[in-house]
């Protein structure tokens, strides 16, 4: 399969992305929706390419078409640069003050004053749906149609299922998830201005600390495709686990090279 | 909503047909059972004449008929018929077999007609219909230009069965072409004549019919054939007739597909707007299913097909294809953005082939009569007929159906009847919301109805909705109307579609509110050009199109509302204001009394004036004015 990217020829296997190639070969394709980890979205549309397979040229987004014969790309063209300024300059009017999306603008000259603005707090991605789903509780979903989607926890409800992973507000690319910790232990999650989830982290039985979240890890190793996992101990924070597991590991196996250096001297 | 699925419904062993001299057998008594002499009285009951009281008139004739002691068998007996197309005319009585067509009939006629028509044999003339310019008016309903120029191919049944009676469809031969290909043609064969047919498909895309069932039957099963009726398109209802008043043209065609295909299980996705639809298919199923020409071992052959009809829930976007079938899942209905075709995986990842209701209905003759004869109808590129929903400034306000190639002027003139009021034709929309304006001071009215001609102008002719556009129609509000539109019914998935068309309804509505600035129209360009280009699904992809094509071909008056804040066709309240010509004004004062605001002054035979800041704009008196002294200022 031959596949050309702006002009050169690059090294590509069937069934691969575009993105996935250009990532590959160094090549730039704009991203704002786009996680490898994670089935991709095509919802923001900044990755649009045009491709040529032979018949006729069109636009398809880089993050989820599949190579499967000989094709000729091209990642960077007045028609694309026009699409990704005037995507970020409607995105931006909804979620104002964007680092990510300044430095989107600048790339591609976006006037950022162009569209009255109206602070959503969310450029509705979709990143922190699917990483919820993938290894959070899956609580977080997009409700609502047209101008009215946002990203929601069922009815809007407090969820009582959200571990407290803080996935979602790791990955908005906009950092509009705040993940905030109590001093009495206390996780508070908040999406687009409203609280979705509290999430009372555990408290160490040796250091007082409190920790966490506790993952579900069956259900994560499952979704992954490896189920069987050994049960751990819920009590201890991971600082003093490990301080516990050195002390044991030392007291089974120093104590026979301090007797035998002993015996040596 | 989950598939609402039909019961087994086997009937006595009796009952079912066990083979297709059976079937045969079947049809040949009930045709035997009817004596062409006994009249017959159909009484349309399609949705646009059951809201005119179309009902009444059946109880009405079925009552002066039990007590005038006729032999006639009244249609429908169960309330229903389908819709015969001439809305505008409603209700309609057909009394067979002469043909006799009474138009605007009450319910107090009907002693009268059963008297003197069905019993007397005379004609009652202040029923029957009488065209535009006639002297005289016509008899029967093959006279009638609006019949007499249309080729009712699909709908050739709608008007004359009962949808709740399954004999009245077999008696006009349903289920014939399912089991000539049975017995006589294998699958590929059945693939063949829809190919060779060049049937496209009908719901405003376009495909060639035989390549997606080809590529659908190269996958590996299981396969599925799935109906789409999800007809959302503001004032189309062609799938929704076909449904209502022929439903087993579809299930046939369905089941032709599932057997060329290799499928044994179909889905009708019905909108949960059409609950007279949903009815009349659960119905339509079940007999079928009775019968044996539906569900297990079909007519003895052992091919097996079983139908569920699931509803939508209110979703225009639930009609694109990936959308449809997300929603048929149980999940949320929004496109998938997917670059593998549904013929490859759709329906639970499995191979599935969608097709529009109208596709599905062409099936059946194309299998009885050859994919030459169907070609041989229609043009080169677009075969065939199709059926169009004419609304609008137009006399003949219907359903209709007319070979592919037929000229805009042909159905707007010839069928249609021409425009009331005296007023200009302005432009013709065609195909919804994904379609565009043919502006008719451009001479476009000869252009030929098909999938080529109308999308070389930036139209298309879409699933069939045809809108007939007057003089007094503001094309930068026919804009902003489907931008209205598809705000609401975007998915909002993808920023170019939920971002874009919003403010592009933000700046129609200021512009028809006269707040348009220079740029406007230019932005509107970008905007729209970038939603066709970078949308994640189809409804984004055309969105722009009415939009596109208006500024193409009425640009001036996108400048006139911007530059000069006026509405020339005095649509855009802030835009206008009537003034009465003194001139020509008579003093009739018809606008005086109709005026609701009281804004209208004069005495009898002298000009009559409209006082502005009384005039709340509703038109009454341009209207009703018909010494045409109204101007539009």
């Amino acid at each position: 399969m031959k596949i050309v990217m702006d002009g050169k020829e690059v090294k590509a296997e069937p069934g691969q992305t575009i993105i996935e190639v250009a990532r590959a070969n160094g090549v730039f394709i704009p991203t704002l929706c786009h996680n490898p980890a994670l089935e991709p979205a095509a919802m923001c549309r900044l990755c649009t390419v045009e491709i040529n397979e032979g018949r006729r040229s069109r636009m398809v987004t880089a993050c989820n078409y599949p190579l499967r014969v000989d094709a000729e790309i091209v990642t960077d063209s007045d028609i694309l640069r026009q699409g990704r300024k005037l995507t970020i300059e409607l995105l931006y009017a909804r979620c104002p003050d964007s680092e990510t999306l300044k430095d989107l603008a600048e790339r591609y000259g976006a006037d950022l004053n162009r569209f009255p603005q109206q602070n959503m707090d969310c450029v509705m991605c979709g990143l922190c749906v699917r990483v919820c789903e993938k290894v959070g509780g899956f609580v977080l979903a997009l409700s609502g149609r047209g101008v009215d989607i946002h990203v929601q926890t069922p009815f809007g409800h407090l969820s009582d299922q959200c571990i407290g992973c803080g996935s979602c507000a790791r990955i908005c690319p906009v950092h509009k998830i705040q993940l905030i910790d109590e001093p009495d232990g206390l996780r508070r999650i908040i999406v687009r201005g409203q609280e979705v989830s509290r999430v009372m982290m555990p408290t160490c039985g040796v250091c007082g600390k409190h920790f966490g979240p506790i993952i579900d890890l069956d259900q994560v190793l499952t979704r992954a495709g490896e189920p069987g996992v050994s049960p751990f101990n819920r009590d201890i924070c991971p600082e003093c686990s490990r301080q516990r597991l050195a002390r044991r590991l030392a007291e089974r196996h120093f104590e026979q090279y301090q007797l035998a250096a002993g015996e040596e001297a | 909503m989950a598939p609402a699925s039909t019961s087994p419904g086997m009937a006595p062993a009796s009952q079912r047909l066990n083979s297709v001299e059976e079937l045969e057998r079947y049809r040949q008594a009930i045709l035997d059972a009817r004596d062409p002499e006994t009249p017959r009285i159909i009484v349309c009951c399609g949705t646009g004449c059951q809201a005119s009281g179309s009902v009444e008139v059946a109880e009405a004739i079925k009552k002066a008929l039990a007590e005038a002691q006729v032999e006639a068998r009244v249609l429908p007996d169960i309330k229903t018929t389908g819709c015969h197309g001439f809305c505008s005319r409603g209700p309609l009585v057909i009394i067979e077999p002469k043909d006799i067509f009474y138009q605007r009939v009450k319910p107090e006629d009907a002693a009268e007609i059963v008297e003197q028509t069905v019993k007397g044999g005379e004609l009652i003339k202040r029923l029957l219909y009488k065209p535009q310019d006639a002297k005289e008016p016509l008899a029967t309903t093959h006279e009638i230009p609006f019949y007499a120029k249309q080729n009712r191919q699909v709908l050739k049944n709608i008007g004359h069965i009962d949808p709740f009676v399954i004999d009245d469809a077999i008696e006009r031969g349903a289920y014939r072409a399912l089991a000539k290909a049975l017995t006589q043609m294998t699958p590929q064969q059945v693939t063949h004549e829809v190919a060779t047919s060049k049937l496209r498909g009908r719901g405003g895309a376009g495909f060639p019919t035989g390549l997606k069932w080809e590529s659908c039957a190269a996958q590996p099963g299981p396969r599925f054939v799935i109906c789409n009726a999800d007809e959302g398109d503001p004032g189309a209802f062609m799938d929704r007739s076909l449904l209502e008043g022929d439903p087993h043209s579809v299930l046939e065609g369905m089941a032709l597909s599932a057997y060329a295909i290799g499928s044994e299980r179909g889905f009708v996705y019905v909108r949960m707007e059409y609950p007279l639809a949903v009815r009349t298919l659960v119905n339509a199923i079940r007999q079928a299913e009775a019968l044996g020409l539906l569900g297990d071992n079909i007519l003895g052959t052992g091919f097996n097909f079983h139908l569920s009809i699931s509803t939508g829930a209110g979703a225009f976007v639930c009609g694109e294809s990936s959308a449809l079938m997300s929603s048929l899942e149980g999940k949320v209905g929004r496109p998938r953005a997917k670059y593998i075709r549904s013929v490859e995986k759709g329906f639970r990842d499995s191979p599935s082939n969608l097709n529009n209701v109208e596709t599905f209905a062409n099936i059946p003759e194309i299998v009885t009569r050859g994919g030459e004869w169907y070609r041989s109808i229609g043009t080169e590129r677009s075969t065939g007929t199709k059926v169009f929903a004419m609304t609008g400034n137009v006399y003949n306000v219907g359903l209709v159906e007319v070979p592919m190639g037929m000229s805009l002027r042909e159905i707007v003139y010839g069928i249609g009847g021409g425009i009331p009021n005296k007023k200009e034709l302005k432009a013709v929309q065609t195909g919804g919301p994904s379609g565009g304006c043919v502006p008719i001071p451009k001479k476009f009215l000869d252009i030929q109805m098909g999938f080529g001609k109308l999308a070389e102008i930036g139209s298309m002719m879409g699933s069939g909705g045809l809108i007939v556009m007057d003089e007094d129609t503001c094309m930068v509000d026919v804009s902003r109307y489907f931008i209205n539109f598809l705000v609401e019914e975007s998915c909002g998935q993808c920023t170019p579609c939920r971002e874009g068309l919003t403010r592009m309804l933000e700046i129609l509505t200021r512009i028809t509110q006269g707040e348009g600035r220079v740029g406007d129209v230019e932005l509107l360009e970008e905007i729209g050009q970038f939603t066709n280009t970078f949308s994640l699904c189809g409804l984004g992809t055309s969105a722009a199109n009415p939009v596109l094509s208006t500024i193409r071909y009425f640009r001036e008056e996108y400048d006139q509302h911007i530059l000069e804040h006026k509405c020339p066709a005095g649509v855009c309240k802030p835009l206008f204001h009537y003034e009465i010509d003194p001139e020509k004004c008579t003093g009739c004062g018809v606008c005086r009394r109709r005026c609701p605001a009281g804004a209208v002054s004069g005495e009898k035979k002298k000009p009559h004036l409209i006082d502005q800041a009384l005039c709340i704009k509703c038109s009454e008196c341009y209207r009703g004015c018909k010494f045409d002294s109204i101007r539009i200022m």
